[in-house]
């Protein structure tokens, strides 16, 4: 049963640069319940990523009002704290560090938090095996596959036990196959422990598996669809 | 993987860089330890010498600044002196730097007062003392006859004349076991200084407090002008080339300390903007801008630390390299200590500090956003 309670409320919020002459939102309303697997579509520069960065704390907003459980974006005293707690991303382009292996780089988003090493490698052990990488621990990016990549990506983001994921074309760069295989997966572990997905996706069969999909156009929600 | 690990992983990507940072470092704190041990060595030889010989005092040219001050006219000073209260014993020394073979570089020959104490803290290896204050005759140090390869019944030739070489000495001092000693009345004939001392020794009895010889030190200076009475360690520190050894080793600590925080400096900040949208993920990751800044200055410290380590053996090296060559044996005493290689140490920290701070601060200030989409 999902929970009805918004995890996260946006009301008017504006991304603005280049002091205003770009507008990358535009006044975007929006809640997010816990739980929910929320597909964000759109054109192209409608807003789609900027709205995941502005959600992730990746951006500050111009202006608008964000909260998360109620706690206000504004008021937040440290926001990489705050991304540390409750988020984890998981990017198109994976982000993966060449130089380390797989389950260091799951575990690279552990330091600086508390607990103990050994517990943050069986986590990531944990969850590198849940994800089918069992045997690539030990494996650097460069001798990884796109689907593998993607998969430690998953897992790197779900280390720290966040409340939402935030997924910006998660299978973009993957084939057919892999994308499935990877979207099952980050569903899969997501619906398993009950956290909240939004998802950025230009693929239509992505989005048709979202509990509500959220269409974009020139920094606004045109309009949202219900599954 | 913890912090220290992945900051080694990331100085590990770029080798060829990490090993030129790494040696730039080492080359200036090598020069700074090698310097510096040899400026504080050459000046604690001389010490060691004066307090070997039990000197207490030394009388000398208020104007000089050589360990071997300018020579003076010996004999009415002495009398001066010798009347001083707690003086026990006033002697003359001579010393000159002179080429006595044409194989080995120029030594220190020294001149003693025949009997005086000077001869005391000596140890005979072989031979005998000279018997007269005018046999000519010369004892040699043990460093010395290994660099003339002379032996008891050889002789040196000294300003043309020919000293059959009478004993082989040990002295506790490098400065003396490099060095030839006449009686004061050769050296003086040999020099053509006849009468002349470059200081007096002076031994005052065992009652002489601090105060006493404040009170010597005083008298001299008023009863004889332009005379001085000082200490060993004075005399030492006076000199001139102890003073210039040691300003060239504060201005490379100085220079060293200013290239190693540069060469820091511009490789991290290479560094970070190499890494710019790396910085991006471990932000966008949640970690927090203290830790970024921790990661840079660890990295900093690292190549710092390392140049350091290596800086230091590269410099005892190249002071053991100094001390061996013919021309410097037997002059220079590189001194080495844990302290000085702590301090060492401690300045590789400041270098790694200072270089990595500016980079730490400007990748923890990095927007994620636009690091991440950053190519």
């Amino acid at each position: 049963m999902m929970d009805q309670t918004p995890l996260l409320r946006i009301k008017g919020l504006t991304l603005h640069f280049d002091e205003g002459r770009t507008k990358a939102l535009n006044g975007v309303d929006l809640e997010v319940r816990a739980g929910e697997f929320v597909a964000i579509v759109g054109p192209s520069g409608s807003g789609k990523s900027s709205l995941l960065n502005v959600i992730g704390t990746l951006d500050q907003p111009s202006s608008g009002e964000i909260s998360f459980r109620a706690q206000s974006y504004a008021e937040l005293k440290d926001s990489s704290l705050f991304r540390r707690a409750h988020i984890g991303f998981v990017f198109q382009s994976f982000h993966l560090i060449p130089t380390l292996s797989a389950l260091d780089n799951v575990i690279v988003a552990t330091i600086g938090c508390d607990g103990a090493t050994g517990e943050h490698r069986a986590r990531a052990t944990e969850l590198l095996t849940q994800l089918g990488l069992r045997d690539r621990l030990g494996h650097f990016p460069g001798k990884l596959s796109g689907g593998e990549r993607q998969r430690v990506a998953i897992a790197r983001a779900l280390i720290n036990r966040p409340e939402m994921v935030l997924a910006d074309e998660p299978t973009g760069s993957l084939d057919s196959a892999n994308a499935a295989q990877v979207l099952d997966m980050l569903t899969g572990i997501v619906k398993q422990q009950g956290l909240t997905l939004i998802m950025v996706t230009h693929d239509a069969s992505v989005s048709a598996r979202a509990d509500r999909i959220i269409h974009m156009r020139d920094g606004r929600i045109e309009h949202e669809v219900t599954a | 993987m913890n912090l220290f690990r992945f900051a080694l992983d990331n100085l590990y990507r770029r080798p060829a860089r990490t090993m030129l940072t790494v040696s730039a470092i080492a080359l200036g704190i090598a020069a700074v330890v090698a310097l510096t041990s040899i400026a504080w060595g050459f000046e604690a030889s001389w010490q060691r010498a004066n307090d070997a010989r039990g000197t207490d005092l030394i009388v000398t040219r208020m104007a000089s600044e050589n360990t071997m001050p300018s020579p003076f006219r010996a004999e009415q000073v002495q009398q001066v002196v010798s009347q001083l209260p707690h003086v026990q014993e006033v002697v003359g020394l001579l010393s000159e730097m002179l080429t006595v073979s044409q194989d080995a570089p120029p030594m220190f020959v020294f001149g003693w007062v025949h009997g005086s104490y000077l001869w005391e803290h000596l140890k005979l290896q072989e031979g005998r003392w000279p018997n007269k204050s005018n046999e000519q005759v010369v004892v040699i140090g043990t460093l010395a006859g290994e660099m003339l390869h002379k032996k008891v019944g050889d002789t040196v030739e000294i300003e043309g004349r020919i000293f059959p070489v009478v004993g082989i000495f040990e002295s506790p001092a490098l400065v003396e076991n490099g060095a030839l000693i006449l009686t004061l009345d050769q050296a003086q004939q040999v020099t053509d200084k006849p009468g002349k001392v470059n200081v007096l020794n002076i031994k005052v009895d065992s009652d002489t407090g601090e105060a006493d010889l404040a009170r010597i030190k005083e008298q001299v200076k008023t009863s004889l002008p332009g005379f001085m009475a000082i200490t060993s360690g004075e005399l030492v520190s006076k000199n001139a080339v102890v003073r210039i050894s040691k300003a060239m080793s504060n201005a490379t600590i100085l220079i060293a300390g200013l290239v190693g925080a540069l060469v820091v400096f511009n490789t991290m900040l290479m560094s970070i903007n190499e890494r710019t949208r790396e910085i991006g993920i471990l932000l966008a990751l949640g970690w927090q801008r203290a830790t970024i800044m921790k990661l840079i200055v660890s990295e900093a410290m690292i190549l710092s630390l390392v140049g350091g380590v290596l800086g230091i053996l590269l410099g005892v090296g190249i002071a053991w390299g100094l001390e061996h060559i013919e021309l410097m044996r037997g002059k220079i005493d590189a001194i080495f200590s844990v302290p000085f290689f702590f301090a060492v140490l401690g300045l590789s920290v400041v270098l790694g500090v200072s270089g990595g701070a500016y980079p730490a601060f400007k990748a923890s200030r990095l927007l994620p956003s636009s690091a991440l989409r950053q190519e």
